[in-house]
Formats: structure tokens, sequence, C-alpha cells
């Protein structure tokens, strides 16, 4: 037996944040009391119709272009038949024959190298309500029930956890930033579904795949992938014969877990959808989107990195797309873009994190946020009471020269006055001095720091910059 | 006891207009009538009360327009809200809906009066109203025979005068194939003509709603008050506004119809074939040119049937799994249990037997052996009606094959009920309107309906001829019971 090597291909479900369900007029929403999005259509009662609704496509389109997929020009809807209690009307409407994008891809970088994961299909389906067990009953929320998703399929392309992840974050950033969906696997909006094979490294023959279901977050798609190729690679150097699984990831266990054997062919009586007409989507239509399309973050990152943003605080924004698009408005208001960003992914971002809170639910407005930075620009205070000035706006809001007035945090703009402190810090610090004049630049940092101490930070930085230079080339 | 219901539609106007009448002596004329009839089995529920209380309340209302006040029955596979709807089927015995058909709002819009849900085939399936829970409907005009199906209920209250309106639906003859074995006139309409929203579904594709009455002028009236567009039937057609009846009156000289060759063959009753001669040597007559045409692949119609409407309808009555709504078994181990027991002891044997040949049809490789394929026929059944249509104003032939038959016979022949349907099938298929019109009786003193077969949304024009035809047969369409 040559190399065994691993081929895996994974599944994503995304639920569009469109405003109502795929099919009805009921209310998109999640955590709400069981049943009361819901209407007779999500109920597959006798005689009701699904009614497309627009904004699914405009979204499941977004989606399409940002994964680079090609997108059907024609596409009808399918019934998968199956009986399950969570599927009301015995079959679920989705896309078996058009789905909306296909031959997309993601580009992800593995070990400094560009690696294209390419996206056999993605198309549009209605979600089931949720099963809750309790006991010997099942109880059923059909709040769930026909809400948009999209599901993205890889193809066999991807060769350990690591890069599965590496695509799944993309994936999450770029349905993200498009606002396409919410993509919070924890509540569901995201769900992850992985197929792990292994294969002889020489041979074109895909081995014999298990399918690991419903990953509970990324970090686990990891863990349940690497284990799943552990796992097979043993059997098969057992000399066993892998047969097709349904499994699922015990994360307590840290073990993936068999759920159900797959039996041959499930059949499921795919059919076009006869509600529904075909669906024409014209280039005006594509057109129309792009035009509307927020800005990507790869399209943010090379921007960030222009406006001389450091690798580390273009990392954090990306990741938090609230505070970018707060950043993109304070540069609207033309704030220093790089004081900007390390206000907001130092302090700001600390705050937000400590708090759990987005930024909009904080006191922090653009237009305050942009005035301290003006000040900070201009060198009218220093960073020490940059600092204090930013905490109170996070925490109770109000004006910049508001909290300057309240808390006598003033800038002392006196020369005699900061002159006179020079020299006492001068005089009270003579070793420093000597330091300094013997070439240790550095020292006069230190210098500063003492005058700021005793100014209680409210000495004009440039001005104490420029006077202690003046001072210290005296000759003593 | 009063007769107003046998008066036609605008003298009954004239009369709630003068306040001679109260729209309440009609529902109670209509409710003695269906008493006198009970034998006929016509309705599943009465709506009495509603329909009294509904009555009274229009007493103090304008009569503000001509089915103002009017009694109809629905076939029992139209959505009513708060009133049960059963399908005939032992399935929905219980089913209480919470929501109108669009057709339900559209009829209380014109206030019409609503006097209960008509028998029909369970689940729209079968061609002689045998197949439903509910036991069989009568046919007026003999009542050992059938009154055909599946909207038996609705025909049978229309010919029998109990009211003068009834709504059928029509997947492969259902609304035509009743009124021709009845002596009624029914429509179907274009596809997309009515909207479906609330029609239990059978057969997605090829299902319409369409009016069924005591003559031509009325059953375009009916028709005025269904169309229009709902944006909650997405395949429900788009069109400004027109009044069905515009053309009714006018000449019929000049025009040109087709007589498919497959509608005058041997299968066909020869004293039906005979009785649609008739017409057309009148018509002729009149100034009317007829020629002799071939449409494509028609003659598979019904195989196409079975596999179309089969797949379709065991998707659509999936939905039945005793979870939600309607019948549950008693007693049941675990799921797959609960969902067998239901489903076996819910639906009747002819549902069960087109839920499995649906089945079988959509099953991994056969999709592409029937069902692609039968696509693939319809869509050329379509257009060589389509071509044919541009040449002719309108397509004619006979409704059915053979007279209204004996209760009870053809139950067990699980293809014959098919062949009722042979020439109505095809007008499904294309998605056309098509009607049926009585043109007189055979020997026995059963009813003969002609087709008229129209090019898609042109059912004025249809009418047009019909009413020719009707004025011309003058035909007396009394069934004479002596009961009402």
């Amino acid at each position: 037996m040559s190399k065994l090597v691993p081929t895996i291909g994974i599944e994503v479900h995304a639920e569009l944040k469109t405003k109502s369900k795929v099919f009805s007029p009921s209310l998109n929403a999640y955590g709400e009391i069981a049943n009361s999005k819901t209407n007779v259509i999500d109920l597959g009662y006798p005689g009701t119709l699904p009614n497309l609704n627009r904004e699914v496509i405009d979204l499941a389109i977004k989606a399409c272009i940002v994964t680079h997929c090609d997108i059907a020009p024609v596409m009808y809807f399918d019934r998968k038949n199956y009986f399950y209690p969570d599927l009301s009307k015995g079959y679920q409407i989705t896309q078996q024959t058009t789905p909306i994008g296909f031959n997309g891809y993601i580009e992800i970088v593995v070990n400094g190298l560009k690696k294209k994961i390419g996206i056999e299909r993605l198309h549009i389906e209605e979600d089931t309500s949720k099963s809750i067990h309790e006991g010997e009953s099942t109880l059923l929320d059909f709040n769930r029930a026909g809400i948009p998703l999209i599901e993205i399929v890889t193809k066999p392309v991807i060769e350990s956890g690591e890069e599965a992840v590496l695509y799944l974050e993309k994936l999450r950033e770029l349905l993200l930033y498009a606002e396409v969906s919410d993509v919070k696997i924890e509540e569901g909006s995201m769900r992850c579904d992985a197929n792990v094979s292994l294969k002889e490294l020489d041979s074109d023959v895909l081995g014999v795949k298990n399918e690991v279901k419903n990953i509970g977050s990324i970090s686990s798609v990891k863990s349940a992938i690497n284990y799943e190729i552990e796992r097979q690679k043993n059997l098969l150097e057992d000399g066993e014969q892998i047969k097709e699984q349904t499994r699922r990831y015990d994360e307590k266990k840290s073990a993936t877990v068999l759920m159900r054997m797959k039996e041959s062919n499930n059949d499921y009586r795919y059919f076009p959808e006869p509600d529904i007409p075909y669906v024409h989507i014209d280039e005006e239509w594509v057109e129309g989107i792009k035009d509307n399309m927020p800005m990507l973050p790869d399209e943010l990152r090379e921007k960030y990195q222009a406006l001389g943003i450091n690798d580390i605080a273009v990392k954090a924004l990306i990741a938090r797309k609230d505070v970018a698009s707060f950043l993109k408005n304070v540069i609207k208001l033309e704030g220093n873009p790089i004081i900007s960003a390390n206000l907001l992914t130092g302090d700001v971002l600390s705050y937000l994190n400590k708090h759990n809170l987005t930024i909009d639910k904080t006191k922090l407005d653009e237009q305050n946020f942009n005035d301290l930075v003006n000040l900070l620009d201009r060198g009218e205070i220093s960073s020490k009471i940059g600092k204090e000035l930013l905490n109170e706006l996070i925490v109770y809001g109000g004006t910049v020269s508001e909290i300057i007035d309240k808390k006598g945090l003033k800038q002392i703009s006196d020369i005699d006055s900061i002159r006179k402190l020079v020299r006492q810090v001068i005089n009270d610090n003579m070793n420093v001095v000597e330091d300094y004049k013997d070439g240790n630049e550095r020292s006069i940092k230190y210098l500063i720091g003492q005058v700021m101490k005793e100014s209680k930070g409210q000495a004009n930085p440039k001005m104490l910059n420029e006077i202690l230079t003046e001072e210290l080339s005296k000759d003593s | 006891m009063t007769k107003y219901l046998d008066l036609s539609l605008n003298e009954i106007n004239k009369l709630l207009k003068e306040k001679e009448i109260k729209p309440l002596d009609l529902v109670n004329e209509a409710y003695e009538r269906l008493a006198n009839n009970k034998d006929l089995n016509c309705l599943i529920t009465l709506n009495k009360d509603e329909a009294v209380a509904r009555a009274v309340e229009l007493e103090h209302m304008d009569v503000d327009n001509i089915l103002f006040g009017i009694p109809i029955v629905l076939k029992d596979n139209i959505v009513t809200n708060n009133l049960r709807t059963t399908c005939a089927s032992k399935m929905l015995d219980n089913f209480i809906p919470i929501y109108n058909a669009t057709v339900v709002d559209k009829l209380n819009e014109k206030k019409m009066i609503i006097i209960g849900k008509s028998n029909m085939d369970e689940f729209a399936m079968g061609s002689s109203n045998q197949t439903s829970y509910y036991g069989p409907v009568l046919n007026p005009w003999n009542k050992a025979k059938v009154p055909g199906g599946s909207s038996g209920g609705s025909a049978s209250a229309v010919s029998s005068r109990i009211v003068p309106f009834a709504l059928g639906s029509d997947t492969g003859g259902s609304i035509r194939q009743p009124s021709a074995f009845t002596g009624i006139v029914g429509l179907k309409p274009t596809y997309g003509r009515v909207s479906r929203y609330g029609l239990i579904a059978f057969a997605s594709s090829l299902d319409q709603i369409g009016p069924m009455s005591r003559n031509v002028y009325e059953n375009a009236t009916l028709l005025n008050a269904l169309v229009g567009y709902d944006e909650k039937d997405m395949t429900s057609a788009d069109l400004k506004p027109e009044d069905f009846t515009r053309y009714i009156g006018e000449d019929v000289k000049g025009m040109k119809i087709a007589i498919p060759n497959f509608y005058m063959n041997d299968a066909v009753d020869k004293e039906i074939r005979e009785q649609v001669l008739v017409v057309i040597d009148m018509l002729k007559s009149k100034g009317i040119s007829f020629d002799y045409v071939d449409i494509d692949y028609i003659e598979y119609s019904i195989p196409l049937y079975q596999v179309i409407a089969l797949a379709e309808a065991s998707s659509n009555l999936a939905r039945f799994d005793g979870v939600r709504y309607g019948y549950r078994t008693s007693g049941f181990k675990d799921l797959d249990e609960m969902y067998k027991k239901t489903r076996a002891e819910g639906f009747g044997n002819e549902v069960k037997r087109r839920i499995m040949i649906g089945s079988y049809v959509l099953s991994g490789d056969n999709v592409k052996t029937y069902y692609d394929k039968a696509l693939k026929i319809r869509r050329a059944i379509h257009d060589s009606f389509a071509d044919v249509l541009s040449k002719y104003d309108l397509i004619i032939g006979p409704t059915t094959t053979t007279f209204a038959y004996n209760i009870g016979e053809g139950q067990d022949d699980a293809v014959k009920s098919f062949f009722d349907d042979l020439l109505t099938i095809p007008v499904n298929m294309a998605g056309l309107p098509g009607m049926s019109l009585p043109i007189g009786f055979g020997k026995n003193g059963m009813p003969i309906g002609m087709q008229i077969i129209g090019s898609k949304f042109d059912e004025a024009v249809m009418y047009k001829l019909a009413a020719f035809i009707e004025k011309e047969l003058d035909l007396d369409l009394d069934t004479k019971e002596e009961t009402r």
C-alpha cells in the first residue's frame, strides 16, 4: 500500500439574513417564542403554496459573487421527498438540478502559498423546523421552518483539518462582509459537514467517504477531520474496509461517533417544484447587486495597508466588522486613519471584548471619536489624556470638549508654566540630563514623562518637547 | 314551496334589487331542495348556520353585483376558514382550516352565500365519485348512474338545481366530465387564470379551479368573479381584468374551428359522436368552417397523465402524515409505525394506488425513464395544440367517450377510470381552457357534453360559441324532479 492521503470536501449551510422566510411572509428571526414566527405555509397546511422571496435570490447572488461562482441564467427549484416530523410538507424545496451558483472558488493561504478551494455548487433551500427532544416526546418549533439557506459544497480538494479551517474562516468572513449571513455557528446560522476519505497517493480513485455532520465550531472541524483521518488510516492499515457512514463529532470525547450507516442510494425522488416558475437571472440583476456590494475583506485589507495601518491592527479590524465599519466612517470624517485604527484595535476593542459588546452598543460615536483623534493628531493632548477621554466617551458619551472642561483636563499651553515645570524636572534629574548629554537620546523620553507627570498629563506635548529640547541644549 | 332558484340569475338579481325577495329566501330554498334530494349525496358538510347568518347580514346591504346573495357550493378540496374541508377523505375528516382559499375570499367579496362543501372523489382521484369516504354521489338524471367525477357532488348539485352554481376543480377532466354526465356547463379555465391558493393540491401543474353552472352566461359571470392575479400563487397569471360575457350574443359567422381526428375515433360512443356531428352541421349552416386536424402525441395523454399527475400527487399528499393535522392512527410503537398506520388507515385504496404509482415513477432511474420523458412529450403536445390554435379560433370534440355509467361499474379496473378522461386530459397537459356544454341526450336519456377548447386565456371566445350553440339547441335541461 502506498502512502494514504486525505481528500476532504466541506458542505456549509448558511442562513440568509432576509427579513422574511424564503416562501412565506413569516419573520426570519432567531430566539423568538417557539412557533410564534410561523404561518400556514411554514406548517405545510393543505392548499398553501410557496411564494418565493426575491430578497433570497439577491443574497444568493451576492454569495455567488464573493465565492466566484458562475450564476445560472435560468434556474428552478426541486422537491426532495422524505418523511420526517420536522419537514412539514413531506418534501424540502431545494435546488438539485440547477444550483444558482456553480464552479466557483475561494482562495486561502496555506503555509504562505495561495491555494484555490474549488466550489462545486451553491444552492438555495429551505430550512426544516427544529426538533426538541424531551424525554419520550419530541417538540417541534416551526420558527425555523422555511428560513432561507444556502448550501455551499466544495470539491474534494481539501487536504487537512487545518486547510478546512482556513477555508471556513475565509468563507465566514466573505459571507459576513457581503451581508449575506450572520454566520453564527453557535446559533445555527452556519452549519458545517465534512466528507472525509483516504486515497492512495498515486491513485486517482477516491476512497469511501464518511460524512461528519453538524460540527459545532470551526475549531472542532479541525479536530473532527484530523480524528477521522487517523481513524480511517488505522482501519485501512489493519486491512479493514471503510463503510459509508454518517458520523457526528462528540466534543467531550474529542472523537467522531457513528450516527447511522448510509443506505445505498437514499431515494429522495427529486423532481422540479411545479408551484414555482423558472427564475431568470439576467446580467442587469447581477450588475445591480455588484454595484451595491459592500467592501470585502481582501479589498479592505489592501486599503488599510495602503493607509499605513499596521498588520496586527489590520487583522483585528477585519475580524471585527462592526469596528471596521466604524473606522470607515471616521475616515470619511477625515480622521487620521493610523491613530484611529490604533485606538480602535487597542483600548476600544479590549473594552468591547471585556464587555462582550459591539461598538454600536456603546456611547461612542464617530464624530466625538474623530474630535479626539484630531486633538491627538495635532499633538494638542497627550496620549494619556487621550486614553482618559476615550474611556469616558465609550462609557458615558458626551463631547470631547465637555469632558475636558468637566474633568479639568484643559491643556497647559502657557510657555512660562511649561518652562517652569521643565526646569524643575531638569534640576531634580541631573544624572539623567548628564546621560542625555553623553549621547543617550532615549533619556529625553524619561524627562518628558516626568514633566507630564508633574503636569498631570496636561502639558501640551508639542510645546513640552520644544521647550525641553531648548532647555537641555543650554549649557548648564 | 318557492321556486326562485329556477329563475335565471338576472331575474333573481332583479327580485333582490326590488326587495321582492331576500337572500334568506334563496338560502332556505337551497336547503329545502338539498333536504329533498338527500339521496343524491351531493354535500359532505353543510354550512347552514353561517349561511343563514350571512343571508340576514346581507339584508342590510346594497345589491351591488349580480352574484349578490346567490347560493353556491364548493368542492370539498377548496379550503374554507372555520368550515370543515375533507377532500372526501378519512384523512381530513376532522380538518377545520384556519384560512380561506383565495377564491373563497373572492366569492365573499361578491357576497355569494356558501351553502356547503360538495362531495367528490377522494383527493379528486377518480372519475365517478365512487372513491369518496362519504359514499357515492348519484346522477340526478338517473340515480342508478354515476355523476362523473371528481367534481361529482358539485355537478349533481347544479344539475338537480339545488344551487345555481358550484366550484369544481379539474386536473384531468374533473369539471368537464361530470358536467357532461349531468347536463351542465363546466369550465376548466386556462392554467394560471384562477388562483390555486387554498386548493388542496392533487397535481400542481395541472390543477385548476373552475365554475360549474346551469348555462353559459351564468358560467361566464361566475368566472368574472374568480379570476385575477394572486401574489400567493406564483403560477397565477397577471392579466388585465376582462368581462367574459362580452362576446355572448355576437354572431359566430366566419369562425374557424378544428376537430382533432383523435376526438372522433372509435373509442368514443357512436351516439355521442353523431350528436357532435349534428352540432357541427348546424354550425356549418351558420357560417362556421371546420377542418379535421391531428395533434401530435395526443394518444399518449393517459400514460402521460399517470406519470406526471401521479408523481406530483405522491409528493403533494406526503404532508398528510398525522403529525400536524388530520387523522392520526391511535396505536403505534414508533414514528415509522405512526406514519405507516396513519397513511394506511387514512387514505382509501385509489389514493394509495396512485401514491404508489407516483412514487414509483420518481424513484431512482425511473425519473429519467418516465418522468423526464413525460415532460418532453407534454411539451410536444402543448406545442402541437398551440400550432393548431394559431390557425383556428377554437377546437371542438366530445367531452367524454361514454355516457354516465352505472354505479359500481368499473370499480375493479384501475385503468378504466383514467379512460373516462381520454379527451379531457390533453387540455390539462397543454394548460389550455376547456369547457363542457350540454348538446343533447342519448337514447338512454342521459346528457351528452361537447367540449370546446380555446387558446390560452381565450375563454371569452369559447363562451361566445358556447352561448350561440346553447341558444340554437334550446335544450330542456331540467331533470324534472318533482321533489323540489
